[in-house]
């Protein structure tokens, strides 16, 4: 854990997508199409909703990695 | 808000001894109350109790505002414990159990990293993030920049042995002083805390707002900061409704008006088993006094179901004769004495009869000097020697006794040990008598309190003929009663007085004072000084 200050709104938040899409469209390019990654990610957001902002790009990277990879095994 | 409200409250040992009975007393809002008694009084069962960590048998503890507790045992932890494992047991329940969570869901995801470990740890976070976790994480940072002069990211993972009794001690009070919880217990927070550290402790009691419940024997502590004084004894609590200056008469004060309640309640009962026995013979002669007999039957039996006031608490009896015997004038000598790598090297006399507070910070090798002088092989340069028919007499601080750990104190005067024979049963639990340890006399030594085994070591030097006493913290374990029944015996003793001290009550007994300086300085005042700041090392 890390330190984490604020629960406010945050431009984190976005980034969080952003920053996710850009490094697994690199990660997954040969085995699934973009628009897959983003509306995945963008669940992933969704779905995380509530958890601390500061948190939020690894956990919204992390878990739209494994359904990802569940996706394409 | 904060307040502690204990009414009506009993605790009986597992022996069947009742320790505590009808215990009543509120610590109101923003109060500093000092809870004080002598050794197994009874004050850390009653500390535990409004703690919450003991169920009261009888009566009950309300309070209200959070409770932050610090135990007494902080200060020596020596287990693998960390900072930040210790900054979380110190915080309230619910960032502890959102803590625990959050751990739980981390060791789960270094199993797994399946969905259900990730939202699960995502879930733990959001709940560390309600119970007000991440703004406790930058209270932490100010607690450890405070107390260690490190980030909280720096020492989070330290174990707690790697630091100082004193480091251990500041850390836990920085984080409840500035914790959420307006109630503080504390157990015996000045110990191992030097002067500058005591004066801090001082300093940060006064100024806060919360309602603070300690235990404490440092008396210069407890004349600044207690503005009430909780006292166990004689099996229950009363409370002195002013500071500590004014407590022993209060408390002299209480005991007479017990003794003197007592001794009416038995010249009234000897009065009506009196009248009894009288008109029980009338009656006999005259059955119109039958009815009077009855009715004097009757009353003498509601006043003994009454039962007596509480009688006086004994007093704990602790008597040292600390004797001595005349030695060469010049009793310590010692010229450009350097215990290596420790201090620069000094030049000192000390006269027959002279009272010497060893003074000065923590790490620049006042126990250490104590020990050379003792005998014991301590590497130095320079000379140093003692004058004719001195004989030194050593108080270790209370863990220096290893060897004594598994025995008892009728044992170790009945082997005695060079310098001092051993002794019989009969005169061995004599002496334990006089120094209230009568009834430890067979309990081996490391189950004794700190107040007891520090005791039992002034009796050996008694025992030991001593004509030069060379104490390190003799005071450190004692209540107030026994620090002042060894301040007595000092001051009847016919010899020489080496005392290393952090308690400024008792330095005031000495007559000039060596002080070991934080630059390696080794000087004399005549004046206690306890500026001098702790010697630095590397972190």
């Amino acid at each position: 854990m890390t330190l984490v200050a604020s629960l406010v709104a945050d431009p984190t938040v976005d980034r969080s997508v952003d920053d996710a899409v850009a490094r697994l469209a690199e990660e997954f390019s040969d085995r699934v199409r973009p628009h897959l990654i983003v509306r995945v990610v963008r669940d992933c957001r969704r779905d995380l909703g509530g958890s601390p902002v500061g948190a939020l790009p690894e956990l919204v990277e992390r878990l739209a990695r494994i359904r990802l990879t569940e996706a394409v095994v | 808000m904060g307040f502690v409200d204990v009414s009506g409250v009993r605790h009986t040992l597992s022996d069947g001894r009742v320790l505590l009975e009808d215990v009543s007393f509120r610590v109101g809002d923003g109060v500093r109350a000092a809870l004080v008694g002598e050794n197994g009084a009874g004050k850390t069962t009653l500390l535990r109790i409004v703690a919450g960590d003991l169920d009261p048998e009888v009566g009950s503890v309300a309070r209200s505002g959070g409770l932050g507790v610090m135990r007494q045992f902080i200060g020596s932890v020596r287990d693998d414990t960390t900072v930040q494992r210790l900054l979380v047991d110190l915080s309230p329940p619910a960032v502890r159990a959102a803590w625990d969570a959050v751990e739980a869901a981390e060791l789960a995801l270094m199993e797994s990293d399946a969905e259900p470990a990730q939202m699960a740890y995502a879930s733990a976070l959001a709940q560390w993030g309600d119970a007000g976790g991440y703004d406790t994480e930058i209270t932490w940072d100010t607690v450890t920049v405070a107390a260690l002069g490190v980030p909280y990211e720096r020492c989070k993972y330290r174990e707690l042995s790697t630091l100082s009794g004193g480091e251990q001690k500041r850390l836990a009070l920085e984080a409840l002083l500035r914790g959420p919880d307006q109630v503080l217990l504390l157990d015996e927070p000045d110990n191992y805390l030097d002067v500058p550290g005591k004066r801090w402790l001082e300093d940060r009691l006064l100024e806060t707002r919360k309602t603070v419940l300690f235990v404490s024997h440092d008396r210069e502590l407890l004349a600044r900061v207690a503005d009430r004084v909780v006292t166990v004894e004689g099996g229950t609590a009363w409370v002195h409704g002013g500071g500590f200056a004014s407590y022993p008469a209060a408390r002299t004060a209480r005991h007479e008006r017990l003794a003197e309640l007592r001794l009416r309640w038995d010249e009234e009962h000897e009065r009506l088993v009196e009248l009894v026995r009288t008109l029980q013979q009338q009656a006999k002669n005259s059955p119109a006094m039958a009815s009077r007999y009855s009715a004097m039957q009757t009353r003498l039996a509601k006043f003994e179901a009454a039962g007596p006031p509480p009688d006086r608490p004994p007093e704990q009896k602790v008597a040292m004769r600390l004797r001595g015997g005349r030695t060469g004038v010049r009793a310590v000598m010692a010229e450009g004495l350097e215990l290596t790598g420790l201090m620069r090297p000094f030049d000192l006399e000390v006269w027959y009869g002279d009272r010497v507070g060893v003074l000065g910070s923590n790490g620049a090798g006042k126990s250490h000097f104590l020990r050379l002088l003792a005998g014991s092989p301590v590497p130095h340069t320079g000379a140093w020697r003692l004058g004719a028919r001195v004989v030194p007499g050593f108080f270790a601080q209370t863990h220096a006794h290893p060897e004594w750990q598994d025995r008892t104190p009728v044992d170790l005067l009945w082997h005695g040990e060079p310098g001092r024979p051993g002794v019989d049963r009969g005169r061995a639990m004599a002496a334990l008598r006089r120094y209230g340890l009568a009834e430890s006399g067979d309990q081996v030594f490391r189950t004794l309190s700190g107040g007891q085994q520090a005791r039992f070591q002034i009796l050996l030097l008694e025992l030991s003929g001593a004509t030069l006493l060379l104490l390190d913290e003799p005071t450190d374990n004692l209540d107030v009663l026994s620090a002042e029944a060894l301040e007595e015996a000092l001051a009847s003793f016919d010899g020489t007085v080496l005392a290393v001290t952090h308690d400024r009550w008792f330095a005031r007994s000495f007559d000039r004072f060596l002080v070991f300086g934080a630059d390696g300085r080794v000087y004399e005042s005549t004046e206690p000084v306890f500026e001098e700041t702790r010697v630095q090392r590397a972190r």
